[in-house]
């Protein structure tokens, strides 16, 4: 007689599957659990069962008869559960939204420059946009005639007062105000003589950097370099330095990474070189130390620089560098 | 600086190819910005055989010809009047691809079907300009690729990237000595030989005078005669022309020619010209005037050098020749100058002039003085071989004082301690000596072509450069830094940045330049003026972020997105004094318009006003930890709305202002909708942030809370009202604030009701309803006498 509880129950597993709505739930209900149903049936022939086997029989139907009310119970639950959330709200609508605030890209990039270099141990100085004659060009040993003190390139305000072509000033200044050991990076926004296009922006932002002490050495520079482009582009960007001239540093480097966008395999970005050119380095010019009073037998450092509206176009692929000051939020909201 | 590749070969034999040659060049420092092949690429040229030619029948320029490639035969029409039946030529077949993306293609020219085209030189990019076809000198096989052929011959120009130190190289052989310093290669100069040249007859020297001996330390003159004037040979020209140097004579083109070899230049003088064949050379005086080879009149800068004969002004030295006494097609005999010029006096005449030119350009980063008789050496025998001239015996070369090769001093181990390197000394010694300097009891001597070593450090420079900066040491310095103080403000602007985002707005980046008349605007003192601006949109420094902003409103606004949310951080540029640098502090400006909230399905539409601004400064203010700010009414003119802007203050001090931005000020930056701003001046506002005050203990016991509806008159602030019930409440009243306004018929006309709630505390027990009701009376009933308000009931 045990086969006839394994019969029912299989029947209902069956039955039950196949449930879709109310309805059917209800006549599964009436099939196994009314009182004419199929347990309640079941019951009805215990005088047929032998006496040997009547009292596991009856614990079998009781224990199928309470796994059915569990079933039955759990997927009534859960139509109730969902005719009401289907009837009242669509949860597919938008959510309820305020404003969302957002920083510029550029400062999204500066940061990112400024955490790499504190994380070297570097701090963060800044000066006025606004600078003397001496500060941006003299004490930087860029002699009266060189081309960049042109009133073609450079911004003035009186003959004595410029608008700053690069963050180098900020060096200045720190020499003047501390004594080595030095380590600092200075953001901020530059100024050129330079029509607006696609690559030019009469201002636009650099990072300068600056490190002085007694053994900072040229190996130094290209160790600094080669760390901020791994933590900067990662890993599998090389590094390469070529000689070159500012007035401000000797040896004087250029410095190159290896394309962000190709990795180095060659691309229409880099002309097929596989490089890309970064900016300028080198060891701080004897001259320099000598206009701040610090003694180049003694202390030696060296200088780079960057452009940060040069970082952020590669890091996003931006081909036009107005597009950070035309202020669309279409361009600003996707930051 | 261009310069091709075979030229170089003829100085050292390197074994290099073009493209590796380029690469060892920019490791030391001379960049190869650009590798230009002379032979363009083309496909589809080949060398056939012109068999027969006749007449076109209905053309008379036109012929119809036969050639054959040596399999096939083609009919095909030339326009060209130089073709002959056995010609070997460049045949572009059917379907070539010519230089100029220039497709060969099947025509029918005037009824006569063409199956290609003889072509010309022009055609295949190997000159600028062509009188007629290409006939080959030798007879190549015929089907050969004419690409394949020439590529044999490939030249490349290369373009340099000189940096201005390096003079020297602006030039072949200057480039030359950098190679045979890289390989060690020895350096092969062109052999000079004037002894078979020199002319037997014996003449006058030159008579030279220099009066302006530090603008012109040396100057010689010689005297070339009977040339003959007529084109420079092929090789020459072509040369010449891939430096980017029009061709003009032989005269003219062996000096420019010698310019480009030794970087020295050079100036040929029409002899009969050279009024007593006597050259002085003196300062122009004032507003002195001259014509320049280019047919100009010029008037010269004080103190320009000037190369005179006896009579007037032959020249500008180290500049340009004068249109009186330059080599013509009737020109005889010749006086070549070589000089040396001062160059800073070059720099400035040249840039007062507005006058650039190959001279100048090295002039005024200096010369070999001791380089120059080489030079005139070798453009004499350049003259005597190529144009026939008889070479006068003597020179005549004025140098007074003779400029000596500098010493510098010379220590390894100082180099060693710059490049953080351990390079063998003798290994710098023969690196150093492999440019030509030398080195004897710890200084060097430097050659007078190298301007630019001067100082012991650039000698770093040179060892590190030729080594290959790849070469040298890389060095992960790590060494904690704990002693260094960071001064900048930074911290402090990321700071409040961050709040700014949390608020809700979006950062904007703004020019710093502005139009006069919108900076105007904003100013409260004098203008910072650009002395030198870009254009009239960007003549003044902003003197507030606010005009920037705006025309951020304006951009967007104007292109259908006219929600805005914006703020922006930066300096602003105020109090200009003479001599002095203008206050530049750092400014926070913020501007709010269009809507309230985000245009939604479930957003109610509502525009903003003064409440919402006022709420962002007073969440703003609440949350940088600025200590005992209050805000009073702001009545003034400006560029702020009247009646609907506030003072932000702190102490005696202004830190900024609040409200509604003037319409007319936002219509001049045209935009049609309301705007509400705020601006601080954070330099100011550092001054009275407390970022470490403590904190204040939580009451632990229950509140009680009491409302009342005081009717007082419109004019009576409610902050007013508030602080008075705070003095009064004392210190059990730990919050008290307006939640209802009501103004309307059911109150007297003038009146307005506050409904004000105050909530009362005490940090030890539950307060009992006796002891609220008695403070709470007593306020209601100060504030009756104070305000003359009556409870609304
Ligand atoms: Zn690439």
């Amino acid at each position: 007689m045990l086969v006839k509880i394994e019969e029912i129950r299989k029947a209902f597993e069956k039955d039950i599957s196949s449930v879709k709505d109310r309805a059917s739930l209800e006549e599964l209900r009436v099939k196994y659990l009314g009182r004419k149903g199929q347990i309640s049936s079941a019951f009805t022939l215990m005088p047929q069962v032998p006496a040997e086997q009547r009292k596991s029989f009856g614990q079998g139907l009781n224990i199928l008869k309470n796994r059915i009310e569990q079933q039955y119970q759990a997927l009534k639950a859960s139509f109730e559960e969902t005719s009401r959330d289907t009837g009242r709200i669509d949860l597919s609508l938008p959510g309820r939204k305020g404003f969302v605030g957002r920083k510029h890209p550029l400062v999204a990039v500066a940061d990112e420059i400024k955490d790499i270099f504190r994380g070297f141990g570097f701090t963060v100085e800044d000066g006025p946009e606004i600078e003397t004659d001496f500060y941006n060009f003299e004490a930087l040993n860029i002699p009266k005639t060189h081309p960049a003190r042109d009133m073609q390139d450079t911004l003035y305000i009186t003959e004595d007062v410029v608008l700053r072509t690069h963050t180098s000033p900020v060096q200045i200044r720190v020499m003047q105000r501390q004594k080595p050991p030095i380590r600092m990076i200075a953001p901020g926004r530059v100024y050129r003589r330079d029509t607006p296009d696609a690559s030019h922006s009469p201002f636009f932002h650099q990072v300068e950097g600056l490190a002085v002490g007694k053994d900072v050495t040229f190996a130094d520079l290209k160790g600094i370099i080669q760390a901020f482009a791994h933590r900067m582009f990662g890993k599998d960007i090389n590094v390469r330095f070529r000689p070159s001239f500012f007035p401000f540093t000797e040896p004087s480097a250029e410095y190159d990474f290896s394309c962000v966008f190709c990795r180095g395999e060659g691309c229409r970005v880099c002309k097929h070189t596989g490089w890309m050119e970064i900016s300028g380095a080198g060891m701080v010019h004897p001259n320099v130390f000598r206009a701040v009073g610090i003694d180049p037998e003694e202390y030696t450092g060296y200088a780079f620089g960057m452009g940060i509206d040069r970082i952020a176009m590669l890091k996003y692929g931006i081909d036009d560098i107005r597009l950070f000051f035309e202020n669309d939020l279409r361009f600003l909201t996707q930051f | 600086m261009r310069i091709t590749y075979s030229w170089l070969k003829d100085y050292i034999h390197f074994e290099e190819n073009p493209f590796a040659l380029a690469d060892k060049l920019t490791n030391v420092g001379f960049e190869v910005e650009e590798i230009i092949p002379l032979v363009q690429p083309f496909r589809g040229v080949v060398v056939a055989k012109v068999e027969k030619v006749s007449k076109h029948p209905d053309a008379d320029k036109l012929r119809v010809c036969k050639v054959s490639d040596g399999k096939e035969s083609f009919q095909v029409i030339c326009g060209a009047p130089n073709v002959a039946a056995g010609q070997y030529v460049p045949f572009a077949k059917v379907g070539a691809h010519l230089p100029g993306d220039f497709k060969i293609k099947k025509a029918r020219i005037r009824g006569i079907e063409s199956f290609g085209m003889i072509c010309s030189k022009e055609e295949l990019g190997l000159e600028k300009q062509s009188d007629g076809i290409w006939p080959f000198d030798e007879k190549y096989p015929l089907g050969a690729d004419v690409y394949q052929l020439l590529a044999e011959k490939q030249d490349y120009i290369y373009d340099f990237f000189i940096t201005p130190n390096r003079p020297d190289c602006l030039s072949a052989i200057g480039i030359a000595r950098e190679i045979a310093a890289i390989t060690g290669l020895p350096l092969r100069m062109p052999k000079v030989n004037l002894s078979s040249v020199v002319s037997n007859h014996s003449h006058p020297l030159p008579k030279v005078t220099i009066e302006d001996s530090d603008g012109c330390p040396r100057y010689s003159a010689r005297i070339i005669r009977n040339v003959e004037i007529g084109p420079s040979p092929q090789w020459m020209q072509e040369r010449l022309e891939a430096c980017g140097i029009r061709p003009i004579n032989n005269i003219v083109d062996i000096t420019n020619y010698v310019l480009m070899e030794y970087g020295q230049p050079l100036h040929a003088f029409d002899l009969r010209q050279i009024k007593g064949g006597e050259i002085i050379v003196r300062s122009s005086r004032p507003n002195e005037k001259f014509i320049t080879l280019d047919d100009k009149e010029r008037i010269l800068p004080e103190s320009t050098v000037l190369i005179c004969d006896r009579e007037r002004a032959v020249a500008i030295g180290g500049i340009m020749g004068g249109q009186n006494s330059e080599v013509s097609s009737t020109t005889k005999d010749i006086l070549l100058e070589s000089a040396y010029f001062k160059p800073t006096r070059i720099a400035f005449s040249s840039k007062k002039l507005g006058l650039s030119s190959e001279a100048s350009q090295r002039f005024e980063r200096g010369v070999d003085p001791n380089g120059i008789m080489e030079a005139s050496d070798r453009a004499a025998a350049l003259m005597a071989e190529l144009a026939r001239g008889e070479i006068d015996q003597s020179v005549t070369d004025v140098y007074p004082v003779r400029i000596e090769p500098k010493s510098i001093r010379f220590r390894p181990e100082r180099i060693n301690r710059v490049l953080g390197s351990h390079i063998a000394e003798d290994k710098i010694v023969t690196l150093l000596e492999g440019l030509g300097l030398s080195i004897k009891g710890g200084f060097v001597t430097v050659p007078t072509f190298r301007v630019d070593l001067s100082q012991e450090i650039d000698l770093a420079e040179e060892v590190a450069r030729l080594l290959n900066y790849a070469n040298l040491p890389t060095h992960h310095s790590v060494q904690i830094r704990y002693d260094l103080e960071e001064t900048s403000s930074d911290r402090l602007l990321a700071f409040l940045r961050d709040e700014l985002i949390h608020l809700g707005l979006q950062e904007v980046f703004t020019n710093s330049m502005l139009k006069e008349s919108e900076a105007e605007l904003f100013q409260n003192g004098k203008n910072i003026r650009i002395l030198n601006p870009i254009s009239d949109d960007m003549t003044t420094m902003r003197p507030s972020l606010l005009p920037g902003l705006l025309k951020a409103v304006a951009y967007n606004v104007n292109r259908n997105m006219s929600d805005g949310r914006f703020f922006e951080i930066g300096r602003i540029f105020t109090n200009y004094q003479e001599n002095e640098l203008p206050q530049q502090p750092y400014a926070l400006a913020v501007v709010i318009t269009g809507r309230r909230y985000p245009e939604s399905w479930n957003n109610p539409q509502e525009v903003v006003d003064f409440y919402d601004i006022k709420g962002y400064v007073e969440n703003f203010l609440s949350k940088i930890f600025l200590d005992n700010f209050h805000f009073i009414l702001y009545d003034k003119d400006s560029y702020m709305a009247k009646g609907e802007t506030i003072s932000i203050e702190t102490g005696q001090h202004r830190i900024g202002l609040c409200g509604k931005i003037s319409p007319e000020i936002v219509r001049f930056f045209d935009v049609n909708q309301d705007v509400y701003g705020f601006e601080l001046n954070i330099d100011l506002l550092a001054g009275f942030l407390n970022q470490s005050r403590p904190y204040k203990p939580i009451a632990r016991f229950p509140y009680s809370e009491r409302d009342m509806a005081l009717v007082v008159d419109q004019s009576v602030p409610a902050e007013e009202i508030l602080s008075f019930i705070r003095r009064t409440g004392g210190k059990l009243l730990h919050f008290t604030d307006v939640f209802d306004v009501y103004e309307g018929d059911k109150i007297p006309a003038g009146k307005k009701s506050l409904a004000i709630r105050m909530r009362f505390q005490s940090m030890e027990k539950t307060l009992s309803d006796k002891e609220v009701d008695k403070i709470f009376h007593k306020i209601i009933k100060e504030c009756g006498k104070q305000f003359q308000a009556s409870l609304r009931k």
